[in-house]
């Protein structure tokens, strides 16, 4: 093709036109890259992005009962891609003294259904495959794989936060979804 | 290697054949840069290609998601501002390119045989491209999106016999709802592309049939120079130009984050974009039963005389001295759309026929100056918080959109004003003593002009937006709905606190919602990213009165602590953050459930806007990107760039010397060899 577009006889010709078709490599080139890199980084960015913990405020701890579970529901902002929602979250806290409490994940570790506490027996109970679990959340029978998943809290100015959180379902490691 | 591939292939289908015809071709009077245009359209083309199937990975054409998938893409994802920026700025570059396109063509006289097909492939691109400009524009489904296609579809409809049902065929019903934006989108994404390559395929092989015309002037058109490589460099060169200037305006110049899809609206008036003012100032001059002719008969005839001129104009004459006609013809058509765009740009927005609709009884055009100042008294005064007009405002008091046949007299509505209790001592409306004469008048002026002239039956449109033609109930549902109302809570409104009900009655929020303990949750405005610019106005008619000019509060509040209603510029430390969501969300409790300050017996209290629906989301998320502004916090700002707009322009064209130092350099080193060597 370029044997046939240039003219061999003509050497200054044949210079410039070599000159053209690295000039359009490179030109080409640089508009490629200056694409191709925002385009990446447009279709990969989001994927790897790591998750800023979010703390969600929950009770006032000396609101809390001292050794016995409760059932506290608080609003937590969830956001994934462009849903942003407000969303009303349940998880059981056990008070253990006036400094340290225990959230459990409402979400039984077998196949995710809701457990209840039975106050009579003292016990965790999850109705769908009657696991049992104790107020430290241990596995006391049933098919459960593991204990009661914690979820991270902390206290500040004596209220209690909690970061919500999933965990894979029917695994006895607690490996965060 | 690479030669044994390309021969394998070659022995399996003729590419090398293939892209030798494509790109040996003579042009005569050699290469120039004003034949650069066509292959700057089709690098727009394919740059819109690129952008606008990246943003597919994020955009979502729902009317609930679509502003919001749009907005999470421009600012969360890495260079998403630049991917949507150059989609929107692409966009305006293909227009004003195609239109020199056309003129360049039509003086070198390009469209004579045998040059007829390329000429009507053009056109059909054209039109293509004008389908694709209109049906992008409420795929972000914002305020100029939606009522650019709201009044679109609207001139569909008024053309004679068919009109309406084309029009309904576009929106996929009577109103611009979610059917509407399925059938853009896909219009947009799949039909107008596929309907475009093939045009573009015609265009492009009719081209390379004949090649380029090249010069009138026979003495000109002696040298011939080649496609390949002597105009594929010019035409590399103006692209590179080309994407520097739209890379600086995505950076410099971004579209303007405008506010959501409010078909309620009715504060907005559209005005088109650029690209239609001329057809916008055209249709002034022709009201009533003549706008068919301008909404369709200028487009119309624009078109017929593009598909005709090959035909019309059939002398070989190519030189433009000798075609005066033509000539004339063609520079009445640009002068008429430059001069009507440029008045049109200058012009403010009148309620024009079909396009806008007739204004509403009591809106403010059609009031008397006195009246008019009372509408704006009876926002900023905040009455519009709890009495609704033309289904716009609160529903605490009676609804006041036919305050004139109530039989209330003006001395009447002033006492009322004045001192509520003077005509029912249980009302709660806060008396307004302060008031001077000429206020009080204007806002009577107003109350009196509120449904005295129902709008006749000669002035309404064919097809009126849904704002104007029905209050309420609404035409669309809302498409935020409000945040959970609190339970059994009379809005508190400018109502002076009532003693008599317990605080948390009034708020109504238990411990069951985190943050303030004293106010409910967030709503949805508080994750939308609002409207700076339609946020003021709103404040200068909602919270001026009390806040004060620009928030900067002083205000008083007799019976709070302080003694004022606080300022909002700036704003108490426990509502401020760095962070747009969290600012936002902060205030959003506050405006959607109001407040009621502390003190023994506050006068004023906030009022509550979200969840009496007093204000609707859209308008709340508005407001908030203001109120943010005010604070020097940037609702949209990037939170993700990837790299900042400012540094990665700076990398382009630093990338693009160094390239141009190279070549220089090589240039040089070559020339010098070839001395040499001779």
């Amino acid at each position: 093709m370029d044997e046939k577009m240039s003219h061999p006889d003509d050497s200054a010709e044949a210079t410039r036109r070599d000159f053209f078709r690295i000039a359009i490599g490179v030109l080409g080139t640089v508009v490629g890259l200056v694409l191709a890199i925002p385009l990446v980084g447009f279709l990969v960015g989001p994927a790897f992005r790591k998750k800023i913990p979010r703390w969600a405020r929950v009770a006032k701890v000396e609101s809390l009962p001292l050794g016995q579970p409760a059932v506290l529901s608080f609003t937590d902002q969830s956001s994934e891609g462009y849903l942003r929602e407000t969303v009303v979250r349940n998880v059981w806290a056990v008070r253990r003294s006036a400094t340290e409490v225990t959230v459990f994940s409402p979400i039984c570790t077998h196949l995710g259904c809701r457990y209840d506490w039975e106050p009579n027996s003292g016990r965790f109970l999850c109705p769908c495959h009657g696991s049992l679990f104790g107020l430290d959340g241990k596995v006391l029978a049933g098919p459960a794989p593991r204990p009661l998943d914690t979820l991270p809290v902390k206290i500040e100015n004596g209220e209690l936060f909690v970061e919500w959180e999933r965990f894979e379902l029917g695994i006895s490691r607690k490996i965060p979804v | 290697m690479p030669d044994r591939i390309l021969r394998w292939i070659d022995e399996r289908i003729p590419l090398t054949d293939m892209v030798r015809r494509a790109l040996d071709e003579e042009i005569p009077g050699g290469s120039r840069y004003a034949y650069a245009l066509g292959s700057a359209i089709l690098f727009v083309f394919v740059l819109q290609m690129i952008t606008g199937v990246a943003q597919l990975f994020y955009y979502v054409p729902t009317v609930d998601h679509a502003y919001d998938s749009v907005n999470f893409l421009r600012t969360e994802v890495p260079f998403g501002w630049l991917i949507h920026n150059l989609h929107y700025w692409g966009a305006n570059a293909m227009i004003v390119l195609v239109g020199l396109h056309i003129a360049r063509v039509f003086i070198y006289g390009a469209y004579k045989a045998p040059r007829e097909l390329t000429w009507l492939a053009g056109v059909a691109l054209l039109l293509v491209t004008a389908g694709l400009v209109f049906t992008g524009a409420p795929l972000p489904w914002d305020e100029p999106g939606y009522w650019a296609a709201e009044v679109g579809t609207s001139i569909a409809g008024t053309v004679p016999l068919v009109g309406n049902a084309v029009k309904q065929l576009l929106r996929g019903g009577d109103v611009m709802g979610p059917l509407a934006l399925s059938r853009m989108f896909v219009l947009h994404v799949a039909i107008l592309p596929a309907i475009l390559l093939g045009f573009l395929a015609i265009h492009l092989a009719a081209f390379r049939a004949f090649g380029s015309v090249g010069p009138w002037d026979e003495s000109k058109r002696k040298n011939t120079g080649e496609f390949w490589p002597d105009q594929a460099f010019k035409d590399s060169v103006v692209t590179v130009f080309l994407l520097l200037l739209l890379v600086s305006l995505c950076v410099y110049a971004p579209p303007p984050i405008a506010g959501p899809a409010d078909p309620l609206d009715t504060s907005y008036v559209p005005k088109p974009e650029w690209n239609f003012l001329f057809l916008y100032e055209a249709l002034k001059f022709l009201p009533g039963r003549l706008e068919p002719l301008g909404t369709m008969g200028i487009p119309l005839l624009g078109v017929l005389a593009l598909v005709l001129l090959p035909f019309l104009d059939r002398s070989p004459e190519r030189n433009p001295l000798r075609r005066r006609f033509a000539m004339a013809g063609g520079a009445a058509w640009v002068g008429f759309v430059l001069s009507f765009t440029v008045i049109g740009y200058l012009s403010h927005p009148v309620g024009v026929g079909g396009t806008t609709g007739p204004p509403p009884s009591g809106s403010p055009s059609s009031l008397s100056p006195s009246a008019r100042e009372g509408s704006r008294l009876f926002g900023s005064l905040g009455c519009v918080g709890c009495h609704s007009v033309n289904g716009k405002g609160g529903a605490v008091g009676p609804d006041l959109s036919d305050e004139s046949r109530r039989g209330h007299s003006r001395a009447w509505l002033a006492a009322q004003i004045a001192n509520p209790k003077s005509h029912n001592p249980n009302s709660i409306m806060p008396p307004y003593p302060t008031l001077g004469d000429t206020q009080m008048n204007q806002v009577v002026d107003y109350l009196m002009s509120l449904g005295a002239t129902a709008p006749s039956a000669g002035e309404v449109s064919a097809n009126p937006p849904p704002s104007a033609a029905t209050p309420a109930p609404p035409a669309h549902p809302a498409r935020r709905a409000a945040p959970p109302s609190v339970p059994a809570a009379p809005p508190a409104g400018l109502a002076p606190t009532n003693p008599s009900l317990p605080p948390a009655a009034v708020h109504g929020v238990g411990p069951l919602f985190s943050g303030s303990p004293d106010q409910g949750p967030p709503g949805p405005a508080a994750s939308v990213i609002g409207s700076v610019e339609r946020g003021a106005i709103l404040f200068r008619l909602y919270c001026v009165s009390c806040h004060g000019s620009d928030g900067k509060g002083g205000v008083p509040n007799p019976g709070a602590v302080g003694g004022a209603i606080p300022p909002l510029n700036p704003i108490q430390r426990k509502y401020f953050s760095a962070d747009p969501n969290e600012f936002a969300a902060n205030i959003d409790r506050v405006l959607q459930h109001g407040a009621i300050p502390k003190g023994p017996l506050p006068e004023k209290s906030m009022l509550t806007f979200g969840t009496t629906h007093s204000l609707s989301q859209e308008e709340i998320a508005n407001l908030e990107a203001y109120i943010l502004s005010l604070n020097g916090v940037e609702r949209a700002r990037l939170r993700h760039a990837g790299i900042p707009p400012e540094t990665w322009l700076l990398i382009v064209i630093a990338a693009f010397t160094l390239a141009a130092g190279g070549l220089l350099v090589i240039r040089a080193l070559r020339l010098r060899k070839s001395a040499g060597t001779r």
